[in-house]
Formats: structure tokens, C-alpha cells, sequence
């Protein structure tokens, strides 16, 4: 299994367009007496948040499924000067220059 | 003889043209960044090793760039499929708040309208929508159609010809670039706006902490793991600013 087995990689498409159009499409298809509850409003809108962070986090500073909190990852600084440019800027191509900039001068010099 | 519906007909709500006009006027400055985001999302996934065919199945069927970005690192090592789906469903969350904002514009519509519709119901989309008829009474007519997908049309030609762009091209460059990072980088982008409260910023801190911690659980369930862990804090801070917040009142009427 892998991203080049075909089966596996259809299966998981499959079922990405199907939670994908359950997500979007939720409340545009049920039925109009069904009303979003307060309380699952307020939690659905940490989850995404805590999901992505708990993506990013991981990929970032862990390898082989190790924890590795150093001064020389590269990522790492990356990472931070990206987040604070675009928490700045909202300036998608500027984060991406610059992470991508931190991350190839440190790459270079290390 | 039966009267031929036409495709567009069947699958989309009668327009205005002059608000799908204004529809591709609000999105097309951002053409941009969803140009950056799509070409970032094929690149990533052509680099951690997906085959170019299988990522332009996933790109022309999926429509969800943080959600393909999100699911990548799980199968790169091949792991359970509901895992992966459920992985995808919480990145979409966000979406299910959209879709109840945006339904009265919606919801009388025949359900494969409504149904597309939300399909193509993404972040940008949703945000210029809402700004623009945040006080219009009447909900759901041509205007308000139009308006959406003619945002809807420029933002999914542009994603899709920029994440194949990023397919075809991705695999040219060597790997010491590092441009798995970008994939990160997108998500961060995704990330911030949605942690600008206290709750958020405190959620998405122990969510960190919980996945790091958790990195070895077998199957990636550290993810689930630490969702539930942010969720529960995000809401208790949520709940002490509330209380925070109301005694802070009374007090101040006792005062009075």
C-alpha cells in the first residue's frame, strides 16, 4: 500500500470526493428543519484548526517517528518565518517565498 | 416527445449575467494565491511519490486542497483508509459551518443544484459570498446565484490548471529542494486565519504538543488524538472568557 497502488490510492479518492461533498454540501442537502446546534458549531470550528496543526506540527519536527527539536532544523526556521509573514501580510506568494527562501539559505550555508 | 433539460439546466440554478460577471470580477484577485496553493498542492504531491496519473484523478475529482495536502503524509505510508477519511472529513469541518451560513440561499433549489453547489462551496467562495450579501433579505435568486459561481468557475479553473501544472512539473525538481515543505507552508495558510481567537490560539497549542507526544501511536491515531485534545481545550477557555466576561458585567451593574 502506498501512493503508487492503484486500488488503494482509488479507494482513498473515492471516499476523499465522498467526505469532501458531505462536508460542503451538508446543510445545502438536509432538510431544512434540521438546524446546525450551538454547541457542535462551536466545536467544528476548532477542529479543522487542531487538525492541520497536529499535521504540520509532526511532519515538520519529527522523522521516523522520532521527535527532534533542534536548532539546526532547517524546516523548523522555515516554518516560523512563514507563519509570521503571512500572519502579517495574508500574502500567500510572500509566505511561500520567504519559507521556501529561509529553508534554501540555511540549506545552502548547513 | 419529451422536451431535452440541458446540462446546465439540470446542474446549475438560473443566473444573472451580470452577477456572474461581478462573480469572476471579486474572485479573480485572488488568482493569485489560488495559482500559488494549487501548483504547490500537484508539486507536493508528485514529490512524496504519488504517480502523476493518480494525482490528476485526485486533483480533477477531490476539489479539496487542504484535505489532499493533509491526507499525503498518511498515504505515503499506506496507512487504513478510514483513517485517511476521517482525517480528510475534520480538515472539512470548516466547510459544514459554511454550508448552514450560506443555506437560505440555497436550500429551495432541486437537490443536484444544491448539491454542486456546495461542491464548489470552498474558503474563498464561501468568504466573498457571504461579504457581499451579508445584508440582503432576499435569499436565494439569479443575482445571488450568479454571483457565486461566477467566483466558483474562476476559482476551480485556476486551482485545476495550476495543480496540474504543479503535477507535470513537480517531478523535475531534486528532491534536496526540499518542496515537500511547501506542502506545510500551504496548510500554514490555511491555518492561521482560523486561529486568531484565544480559544483557537490555545486549542491549536495543545493540539501540537498532543501530536508530538503522540507520535508513535500506531496507525496515526496521535491525529485524532490531538484534535480531541485542541477541541476540548479550545472550548474550556472559550467557556472561562464567557463566565470571565459575565461576571465582569454584573459586577459592573452592581457598581451602578
Amino acid at each position: 500500500m502506498g501512493l503508487d497502488d492503484w486500488p488503494y490510492m482509488l479507494g482513498a479518492i473515492a471516499g476523499l470526493v465522498v467526505v469532501t461533498v458531505i462536508a460542503r454540501a451538508s446543510f445545502f442537502v438536509l432538510p431544512a428543519r434540521i438546524e446546525l446546534p450551538l454547541w457542535l458549531e462551536r466545536a467544528l470550528r476548532y477542529a479543522p484548526a487542531c487538525a492541520l496543526a497536529a499535521i504540520i506540527a509532526p511532519g515538520v519536527l519529527a522523522h521516523d517517528r522520532q521527535v527532534v527539536i533542534s536548532w539546526d532544523n532547517q524546516q523548523l526556521w522555515a516554518l516560523v518565518a512563514a507563519t509570521a509573514v503571512f500572519a502579517r501580510t495574508r500574502n500567500m506568494l510572500a509566505m511561500m517565498a520567504v519559507g521556501m527562501g529561509v529553508f534554501t539559505v540555511l540549506r545552502l550555508l548547513g | 416527445m419529451t422536451r431535452r433539460v440541458s446540462f446546465r439546466d439540470r446542474w446549475f440554478a438560473p443566473v444573472e449575467t451580470a452577477a456572474f460577471r461581478e462573480g469572476v470580477r471579486a474572485m479573480a484577485p485572488f488568482g493569485v494565491a489560488i495559482a500559488v496553493w494549487g501548483f504547490v498542492t500537484g508539486v507536493a504531491m508528485v514529490n512524496t511519490g504519488m504517480p502523476v496519473s493518480i494525482g490528476l484523478v485526485m486533483t480533477l475529482t477531490v476539489f479539496a486542497g487542504s484535505a489532499q495536502l493533509a491526507v499525503l503524509p498518511l498515504l505515503a505510508v499506506g496507512a487504513p483508509l478510514p483513517l485517511v477519511w476521517v482525517t480528510a472529513l475534520i480538515v472539512n469541518l470548516r466547510f459544514v459551518i459554511f454550508s448552514a451560513s450560506s443555506r437560505p440561499a440555497f436550500v429551495h433549489l432541486p437537490l443536484r443544484q444544491r448539491a454542486l453547489a456546495g461542491y464548489l462551496n470552498g474558503d474563498l467562495g464561501f468568504a466573498l459570498f457571504s461579504l457581499r450579501f451579508a445584508d440582503d433579505p432576499e435569499r436565494g435568486n439569479p443575482t445571488q446565484w450568479g454571483y457565486f459561481y461566477g467566483g466558483a468557475v474562476v476559482n476551480w479553473t485556476v486551482w485545476q490548471a495550476s495543480s496540474i501544472a504543479g503535477l507535470l512539473l513537480g517531478g523535475l525538481a531534486p528532491s534536496s529542494w526540499g518542496l515537500e515543505l511547501a506542502a506545510y507552508l500551504a496548510l500554514v495558510a490555511v491555518l492561521v486565519p482560523m486561529t486568531v481567537t484565544s480559544p483557537a490560539v490555545a486549542g491549536v497549542a495543545v493540539a501540537v504538543v498532543v501530536s508530538l507526544a503522540t507520535v508513535r501511536m500506531p496507525l496515526r491515531l496521535g491525529l485524532i488524538v490531538s484534535v480531541v485534545a485542541g477541541v476540548a481545550v479550545a472550548l474550556a477557555v472559550e467557556r472561562v472568557r464567557t463566565s470571565v466576561a459575565v461576571r465582569a458585567r454584573a459586577a459592573g451593574e452592581e457598581v451602578r
